[in-house]
């Protein structure tokens, strides 16, 4: 994969199978309905999981945490337009994707590896959330949709409504949402308990054009989740809640080699409150409160001259974490036992990045690009990492640098690429400073270590690609080395704290892991409206022992037939794992079986008067098959049939 | 659009509604444990001239260890008497008839920088209606020797992190095991101080009383207290810590380790008191075994903190 294939070619899910359409914009981000071709009321990690190279832990119906590459989200940098925002949940329940709604987005810009590094240290990649946001003087001067839809299964209701007014000086937008679901029943219709959730998200936006070729921007976010359900967890969440502010500053030019300027000052606070009162089952009920506040800056500069194009991002932020744990004892009149599962750290990152591309010829393109960044923790209770770490420092500074290069060649339907990227990663505040996180799926708590090396990731892709107008078949393949890979070992020291536990891990280096993941797509038009799509993927993940890594997607397929004529489409796909033959037992994995499922899927579109309007009726897992994948948590079923239907009009 | 309406409205309710607010983490240690780091007065004395001041932590006698610093002012001339060999005898007396002794120090040497004779006792019991507690103490000035009693009361000590236990061990002596410090402990490494004293068993008839060999205690050379700390609350399951250390005697006569607590809360330091030898005295090994919702077993030989 070289720099030039910056947007996914989207294909496969493995969960919803669904297709984008392929789009590829040099060094520019794909631009994308937030839909899938099965359905078009889509929620962002359903978006997400069309997306080749990505996969999703799950532990519920609700925030699923996203893997890049076959990578857990720590290796991944997340943000909202170029925004690092980072949950406030220990237990990875609130990824940066679970505070936005899918009709707040306009996209989502996915860059494997090195080529991610653009907005911060990485080592799988980085997830782009890409905000709405109306051009000014549009021709239409107001803008609105409402989508409403129900799903049977788990009795998803949800409204989600926009309205955007663009002037020609001044624009405005604001979107509202809420979903509402129940516990979900798995394909043998027993009811998968503590699966249900409540969303409430809206947005508002404002921009106003301060001359010919400048204008500023303000936005925010809100968005609340209560009374989620973690059915693979022993806790659920009473409520969460984030705030994302943004103010930004951008200037065109012109003439010269800078084109635009884009600054943006941005604030967001999360507070997110795990609540296990719903679980009579548990022996000893915790508090178990999170904050996550991030402050900081990103200013973007877009360069182009002739062949020559450049991006160059300074990205600036100061994260605070806190995190929690008061256990309430048997007898309530005992003292309640305090800790702190993230002892206040900060973290400082700053950092310049720079992507080049050159054209070499019409047929051939060079890319370079690298960041340099400081990454800085201080852990205000350092006390608690000295119980497992006599000694370590409070604070630490790290330097990140990266490098990227690749090279594309497009001759006639034949398209190459191959390319190649150096870079290192800080320890998470959870790799860092976490302590006795509860990590249910192994069942051991987890402690940090303020000496870990920055992972240093070593990799190189390369795809070969052949398309006719009629026929497409592409072919990617990445491989990580990974050095001081960062992963829970046993420790023969302490205890148990979290009733639960078998033991205590501790976040150590491996000497090195290695990483490759593999993909094949294909489409073909086997008549005017009659559209086919295929896509293989398969992944190996190996620590320096030959022991397999946990969570590593097993061979995958998924396969889809599209018709469309005039105002009707009707799709079908089928898609699933093969048996996850390389689980790792040492990390909680089990075996998981093979699964496939059948989804199915009709829209027709009309106006009434001057509203379009477009209705959706479909089924996933068609067939009610009971199944679990490599990547469910706990090995909670996923949903059975689920009848799903939509409706959607347009202003 | 009113169903938005409601939601704006929801919204705003849930924003101002309340929910858990950060711990004051400073604060949360230090409301239950009370801790105190100016010596006041506890008690004074006079005889003829002279005046005792007996100074304790937060002027108050409590059971287990305190440190004691003792003034004797010439109130005449008002100036403090430095010369003098000094002893301090605490006898309890029960109704029963009955008097005993509890680890002090019997010579108190002078603190020439700070001006005053250094001392401890280890309150073995707090006062009661059956208890009471008087002290003895003697001092030569101007080629007199003097001897002052008074009584005192010995309070409960409510730092359960100032804990002591009193016991027989194998060796048929009687010990007490006092704890000195920290105060206040904190969810990190804490340098854990003790005592350890040994009852001096008479081997000579008593004297007229107070006759001080009837009553001596000393502390304990090159002993060593092996240490074990967990959370006894059953839904800790035996939980405990990394990285202690054992408790070994320094050049100040005290005992002195490492425990880690991980978290704040009821802890019990189950220990195992060792001799020079390496004997066993007191004390037996606890299970290591995590056991969820069973209360952990303790130590014979322990002292339970809190903070």
């Amino acid at each position: 994969m070289g720099m030039s294939v910056t947007a996914q070619n989207a294909h496969a899910g493995h969960d919803s199978i669904k297709n984008l359409e392929e789009v590829q914009v040099k060094n520019a981000t794909k631009k994308k309905k937030i839909e899938t071709e099965m359905k078009m009321a889509v929620s962002v990690d359903e978006f997400l999981s069309s997306s080749d190279n990505i996969s999703f832990i799950k532990r519920g119906a609700y925030a699923w945490e996203p893997l890049l590459n076959n990578m857990s989200s720590e290796r991944s940098t997340v943000t909202i337009d170029g925004m690092h925002i980072f949950g406030a949940c220990t237990d990875k329940m609130d990824p940066v994707t679970s505070y936005v709604e899918s009709n707040n987005l306009s996209a989502i810009d996915i860059k494997s590896g090195q080529q991610g590094s653009l907005h911060g240290a990485t080592v799988a990649g980085s997830i782009d959330l890409k905000r709405k946001s109306t051009p000014f003087g549009m021709e239409k001067k107001w803008n609105a949709a409402y989508q409403s839809g129900f799903e049977l299964n788990n009795k998803q209701f949800f409204n989600l409504g926009n309205v955007a007014y663009s002037g020609e000086k001044f624009v405005a937008e604001g979107s509202i949402s809420y979903r509402k679901a129940d516990d979900y029943y798995d394909g043998n219709n027993d009811e998968v308990k503590h699966s249900q959730y409540k969303k409430f998200n809206t947005s508002l936006g404002f921009a106003y054009k301060t001359t010919d070729l400048s204008s500023v921007r303000v936005d925010a976010i809100f968005d609340m989740a209560k009374d989620v359900g973690y059915p693979a967890l022993p806790m659920d969440l009473s409520l969460s809640r984030a705030l994302i502010t943004s103010a930004s500053y951008k200037q065109l030019f012109e003439e010269g080699l800078i084109k635009v300027i884009d600054s943006k000052i941005y604030f967001n606070a999360i507070e997110h409150y795990m609540d296990d009162t719903t679980r009579p089952e548990n022996l000893v009920h915790m508090d178990m409160p999170g904050w996550s506040t991030t402050y900081g800056l990103v200013s973007k500069a877009n360069l182009k001259k002739n062949s020559y194009s450049s991006e160059i991002q300074l990205n600036a932020y100061d994260n605070l974490s806190i995190a929690e744990m008061r256990m309430y004892p048997q007898d309530r009149s005992n003292r309640t036992m305090f800790a702190y599962s993230w002892p206040w750290v900060t973290t400082r990152y700053g950092g310049l990045s720079m992507n080049n591309s050159w054209d070499i010829s019409e047929k051939s393109q060079i890319n370079l690009g690298g960041s340099l960044g400081v990454n800085y923790n201080y852990s205000k209770y350092v006390e608690f990492n000295w119980i497992f770490h006599p000694g370590a420092p409070q604070e630490k500074t790290r330097f990140l640098p990266s490098l990227h290069a690749g090279y594309n060649l497009d001759i006639d339907h034949f398209n190459f690429a191959v390319g190649t990227g150096y870079g290192h990663r800080a320890p998470s505040v959870s790799e860092g400073y976490g302590y006795y996180i509860y990590n249910s799926f192994d069942r051991y708590d987890y402690i940090g270590n303020p000496d870990l090396k920055n992972e240093i990731s070593y990799e190189a892709n390369a795809s070969a690609g052949f398309k006719n107008e009629r026929f497409s078949l592409q072919g990617k393949i990445n491989y990580f080395y990974i050095e001081n890979y960062i992963i829970g070992r046993i420790l023969s020291m302490g205890s148990p704290m979290n009733y639960q536990s078998v033991g205590v891990k501790g976040y150590t280096s491996l000497d090195y892991a290695t990483l490759l993941n593999m993909s094949m797509n294909a489409s073909y038009d086997i008549l005017e409206h009659l559209h086919w799509k295929a896509a293989l993927t398969y992944a190996r993940g190996m620590d320096d022992k030959g022991g397999n890594l946990p969570f590593i997607r097993p061979l995958s397929y998924q396969t889809s037939l599209h018709f469309m004529h005039k105002n009707f489409g009707i799709q079908t796909a089928v898609n699933g794992d093969f048996e996850q033959i390389n689980y790792s037992p040492q990390y909680g994995e089990d075996l998981t079986s093979a699964y496939t499922t059948w989804n199915l899927s009709a829209n027709y579109s009309f106006k009434i008067n001057k509203v379009g309007t477009t209705i959706q009726a479909g089924a996933e897992n068609l067939l009610n098959k009971y199944y679990s994948t490599y990547a469910d948590w706990g090995n909670i079923p996923r949903m059975g049939r689920n009848i799903f239907t939509s409706l959607k009009f347009s202003f | 659009m009113k169903s938005f309406k409601f939601l704006v409205i929801a919204l705003y309710c849930a924003i101002a509604s309340c929910t858990i607010d950060k711990t004051d983490y400073q604060a949360e240690t230090g409301a239950l444990v009370p801790q105190y780091y100016e010596f006041k007065e506890a008690v004074s004395f006079t005889s003829g001239t002279y005046k005792i001041s007996i100074e304790a932590l937060n002027g108050t006698f409590y059971k287990g260890y305190n440190e004691l610093h003792l003034k004797i002012i010439n109130t005449k001339t008002n100036q403090d008497v430095n010369t003098s060999e000094v002893t301090f005898l605490p006898i309890m007396s029960n109704t029963d008839g009955s008097k005993t002794s509890c680890p002090h120090l019997y010579n108190l040497p002078y603190d020439a920088a700070n001006k005053y004779y250094t001392g401890y006792s280890v309150f073995t019991s707090e006062s009661t209606t059956a208890n009471s507690w008087k002290l003895y103490v003697s001092f030569t000035a101007d080629n007199q020797q003097y001897a002052i009693s008074g009584d005192i009361i010995v309070e409960k000590q409510s730092n359960k992190n100032l804990n002591m236990t009193a016991f027989t061990a194998k060796d048929n002596e009687q010990y007490v095991i006092a704890l000195v410090a920290p105060q206040k402990p904190t969810v990190s490494e804490n340098k854990l101080t003790a005592g350890i004293y040994k009852y001096n068993k008479p081997t000579t008839p008593a004297g007229t009383f107070p006759d001080p060999s009837q009553y001596s205690y000393s502390e304990v050379s090159d002993y060593t207290l092996k240490l074990d700390p967990r959370m006894p609350e059953p839904s800790m399951g035996n939980h405990s810590s990394p990285n202690n250390q054992d408790l070994t005697q320094q050049n100040d006569g005290l005992y002195h380790g490492v425990v880690n607590y991980t978290m704040t809360g009821n802890w019990t330091l189950n220990l195992i008191m060792m001799n020079q030898n390496g004997l066993i005295l007191k004390g037996t090994v606890v299970p290591t075994d995590f056991t969820p919702g069973i209360e952990g077993v303790k130590s014979e030989l322990y002292i339970d903190t809190l903070f």
